[in-house]
């Protein structure tokens, strides 16, 4: 039994100490706005924040989140009304959108730590996320109009 | 008298009936913590909806539902196609809630594509355009006829305000909710003609760039992919696949796989074998311990990338093979003997993964008589999908409940006449008893995935001696993708094959005497259309060696291009737009130079430049900037517009630069991210796309920011070297090798 917590909740979970995050995440706590998108920490899909921190949830087991707190998309704001999800909306970022929930988990970690990131430190810290239908500058251009807001 | 709005559609008389027959609804409620829970619900009886046509419901609380007919993959037509309607409706778009058609259904057929469902070859806008402002305005003078009988007045006497009818002249207004709500008698359904459709002018919705409805739920993590289903009492299923194309498992030695918790049993499937577990990670762990011997007699075995390709070059070479003509004007092979000089030059390009962000999944729940089922699985057609549904269980559509999911992207890769990921959800479900999600992994994906074929092309043209362009010639030997991925078609259209040779046909140049061909080889690895398919690399080839040609004849690029644009305007237009935007002719910054190209996809058309510079020591080029001019007839909306040219711009670039799949002994050898590169944030350039807007129909914006992007590459190299990069991707051992050349 892992006792962790997910966005602000307790919770306890039976699966073996060594599953990967990402799956308990997904498939026992039904969190699925957390993607799967390579398993291997090449897409970053699945990042959420554990303890603030942005990190790969397929490569993050269980036991390593134990006793931590981990935000997913669903816990970084109460309406989805956090300043990157309004850019995100007014800039008109998503297509296909699979990949987004991890763009922003990663993008309000960076605005935490860096509030006025340049636009080229910007494209550093995204660069770990990919997305196939090619709206990098606008994930750039939500993240310069978040970062004005906040 | 009522009348069908198209060939295909049936038009119903006037009903009040709610919902088309067997239709339900997903609902998804999301908990305080956020957790998501999906449950079926019955779909609203609306027992007071007015259905004027199948397109579109009327609610007396003034709701607005328009079916959706295509899929989405992130290309925005779930939007873009209700604006249509909803434009000649006179609707308030912000009532209005848009219907996935999660049916077979021919009466809502792509018109593009002989009424099949089928979303692909960006024929959305420019296919339902006309029924759906049809429909629109149809359902609109429903409401008109409606009202001026409720009033007793002349149907000329009222005008239209967004959802409100309105009568000048007494003041009067009813929404068009209370006129759904209206007893009425003796009504039929009015013809429409084009002259009842609205003139652009007085467009609220089209042109406007309406929000897209998926944006919000895509922000926050609510939409709903196929992956993300997860209903009662559902198990998992991964499946592991002959490594080699045809093989089958032989022995199935599944000991250790049964011994891990939460396994169910494994399943023999025709090419692979399934591991079925009560959780994901179990249904992986069994796979990784499951031991097959597969045969080993696939003739697939001797498939390999380079050797193919080399085997490809040599039929494109070889003047005596001839192959299907794609496009035949006049007499290119007398023209080109008759020239003063013949330029020739040969152009490679390697297999493309569709790379989409989803890997493939499918959630099947199979009935007890194995009959029938519920299906959740994103596609990019309704009609292949459901054939695939009623094959595998070989039962009748009316058993089948079927939920097209959004998709994780796409790019051509969930358009198969037969989908081998929903077969092992079906199979699997149906083995087990219980309703599973069948799950790929990346390295899944990336193995078994169907790729953008290889390509050996050879053109040849003939110069005169003032220097201008007589006769083309273009070779083009790859497989046929139809014969491979839909036979049915294949069986229509052989020898012509529009996956494997669009933008061949070079067609927005006048040229007299041109003949491009398809040598058409035997398929060495499984293929699929790819975006912007043929014309990724067919446009590659031709802009590229456009300007092999300017250079001998001696002349500036452009100019070049546009004494072959005499006749097509648009073009002309879209080079000098493109020219101006990036300030051709000046000088780049140091160590950088600009390359043109101008290709397209159909009848849309792009004139790109590039913007590189190159670091010598590793063969690496940065594109910096690129400007793009484009020209798809009207567009409905522009800001999806360009991002849908964006992201066809950057699809390219990655195809030019990176994506290569490579095949040995049979096997791919690609696994993940890791070996099969596609762009990151830190190497897109700066983007500018321009929309040159003409009085034409709309003619698609989804792949034709893709064509132009390698030839403009592989032009602005020339320019800063002196080479010439003839094999896409253009990797650093390439530019290496072609520095040294």
């Amino acid at each position: 039994m892992t006792q962790f917590l997910v966005n602000g909740e307790s919770v306890e979970s039976e699966a073996a100490p060594e599953t990967a995050l990402l799956w308990v995440l997904r498939e026992h706590l039904g969190l699925t706005g957390t993607k799967f998108g390579c398993g291997a920490g090449m897409c970053g899909a699945c990042t959420v924040h554990v303890d603030g921190q942005p990190s790969f949830s397929c490569l993050t087991q269980l036991a390593d989140v134990a006793g931590r707190e981990v935000t997913t998309i669903e816990g970084l704001s109460e309406n989805g009304d956090h300043p990157l999800q309004r850019a995100w909306v007014a800039e008109q970022v998503p297509q296909c959108g699979y990949c987004q929930s991890g763009q922003i988990m990663q993008a309000a970690a960076l605005l935490a730590t860096t509030p006025n990131a340049e636009e080229a430190e910007i494209r550093e810290a995204m660069s770990g996320n990919l997305c196939r239908c090619g709206t990098y500058n606008r994930i750039v251009r939500a993240v310069q109009r978040a970062a004005r807001e906040v | 008298m009522s009348r069908s709005l198209s060939e295909t559609a049936q038009m119903p008389k006037l009903s009040r009936r709610g919902f088309l027959g067997g239709a339900a609804a997903l609902s998804f409620a999301v908990g305080a913590s956020g957790l998501v829970s999906v449950a079926r619900a019955a779909a609203p009886t609306g027992s007071n909806d007015l259905e004027p046509n199948i397109w579109v419901r009327i609610a007396a609380d003034d709701s607005i539902t328009i079916v959706f007919p295509s899929t989405e993959m992130g290309q925005g037509s779930s939007t873009a196609l209700p604006v249509i309607l909803a434009e000649e409706l006179d609707a308030d778009w912000d009532r209005v809630l848009v219907e996935q058609l999660d049916r077979d259904d021919r009466a809502f057929g792509n018109p593009l594509f002989g009424g099949v469902l089928y979303t692909a070859g960006s024929t959305g806008v420019a296919g339902y355009f006309d029924p759906l402002r049809k429909a629109g305005a149809q359902a609109r003078r429903v409401l008109l006829q409606i009202a001026a009988e409720h009033w007793s007045v002349p149907i000329d006497s009222l005008t239209t305000e967004p959802s409100v009818v309105v009568h000048g002249a007494s003041g009067r207004r009813l929404s068009y909710g209370e006129i759904a709500a209206l007893p009425t008698s003796s009504l039929t359904v009015p013809e429409v003609s084009d002259a009842d459709l609205k003139p652009r002018s007085v467009y609220r919705l089209i042109g406007q760039s309406v929000p897209r409805h998926d944006v919000p739920a895509k922000s926050s993590g609510t939409e709903t992919y196929a992956i993300d289903v997860r209903v009662p009492g559902m198990a998992y299923a991964t499946v592991l696949r002959s490594p080699v194309e045809g093989e089958q498992p032989l022995e199935i030695n599944d000991g250790e796989t049964l011994a891990v918790a939460g396994v169910l049993q494994t399943v023999t499937l025709p090419d692979g074998v399934a591991v079925v577990a009560e959780t994901l990670e179990a249904a992986l762990a069994g796979r990784d311990r499951l031991q097959v011997t597969w045969s080993e007699d696939s003739p697939a075995r001797a498939f390999d990338s380079e050797a193919d390709l080399a085997a490809y070059a040599e039929i494109a070479g070889d003047l005596n093979q001839n192959g299907a003509a794609w496009r035949s004007e006049g007499d290119a092979a007398a023209a080109i003997g008759a020239a003063e000089r013949v330029i020739e030059a040969d152009y490679l390009s390697d297999y493309a993964y569709h790379a989409q962000m989803e890997p493939m999944a499918a959630v099947a729940a199979v009935e007890a008589d194995g009959k029938g089922a519920e299906v959740w699985v994103g596609t990019q057609t309704q009609s292949w999908t459901m054939r695939t549904i009623t094959e595998v269980l070989e039962t009748d559509p009316e058993r089948i409940r079927l939920h097209m999911m959004t998709m994780g992207g796409s790019f051509g890769r969930r358009t198969a006449l037969t989908q081998e990921y929903l077969r092992d959800a079906l199979l699997t479900s149906k083995a087990v008893g219980r309703p599973v999600k069948a799950v790929w992994t990346r390295e899944d994906d990336v193995k078994y995935g169907w790729f953008r074929p290889i390509a050996a092309q050879k053109l040849r043209a003939g110069l005169t001696a003032d220097g201008k362009l007589t006769g083309w010639h273009h070779r083009v030997a790859t497989p046929s993708v139809i014969a491979y991925f839909n036979p049915l078609r294949w069986q229509q259209v052989d020898p012509s094959d529009i996956i494997s040779m669009r933008g061949a046909e070079s067609r927005f140049y006048g040229i007299p005497d041109f003949l491009a061909e398809h040598l058409i080889t035997e398929p060495r690895a499984r293929l699929a259309p790819w975006r912007a398919i043929g014309a990724s690399y067919t446009s590659f080839a031709a802009e590229a060696f456009m300007d092999e040609l300017a250079e001998a004849a001696g002349r500036d690029p452009v100019e070049f291009r546009i004494e072959l644009l005499q006749d097509n305007p648009r073009g002309r237009g879209l080079l000098e737009r493109v020219t101006e935007m990036s300030g051709w002719g000046g000088s780049p910054p140091e160590g950088r130079a600009l390359g043109l190209s101008f290709a397209g996809y159909g009848s849309s058309m792009a004139a790109g430049v590039v913007e590189i510079s190159l670091d010598r020591d590793s063969g690496w080029i940065t594109v910096h900037r690129l400007w793009a001019a484009v020209d798809g007839g009207l567009i409905v909306s522009p800001d999806n517009a360009q991002a849908q040219v964006e992201g066809g711009i950057v699809y390219g670039l990655g195809s030019a630069l990176k994506e290569r799949v490579t095949i040995r002994n049979g096997e791919v050898e690609q696994n993940n991210f890791y070996d099969y590169e596609i762009l990151r944030a830190n190497e897109i350039p700066e983007i500018q796309v321009q929309f040159q807007v003409s009085d034409g129909p709309p003619t698609g914006m989804g792949e034709v920011g893709t064509p132009m992007t390698a030839g403009a590459i592989a032009n602005a190299f020339h320019t800063l070297t002196g080479k010439r990069l003839r094999h896409m991707p253009f990797t650093p051992e390439r530019v290496m090798a072609a520095l040294a050349s």
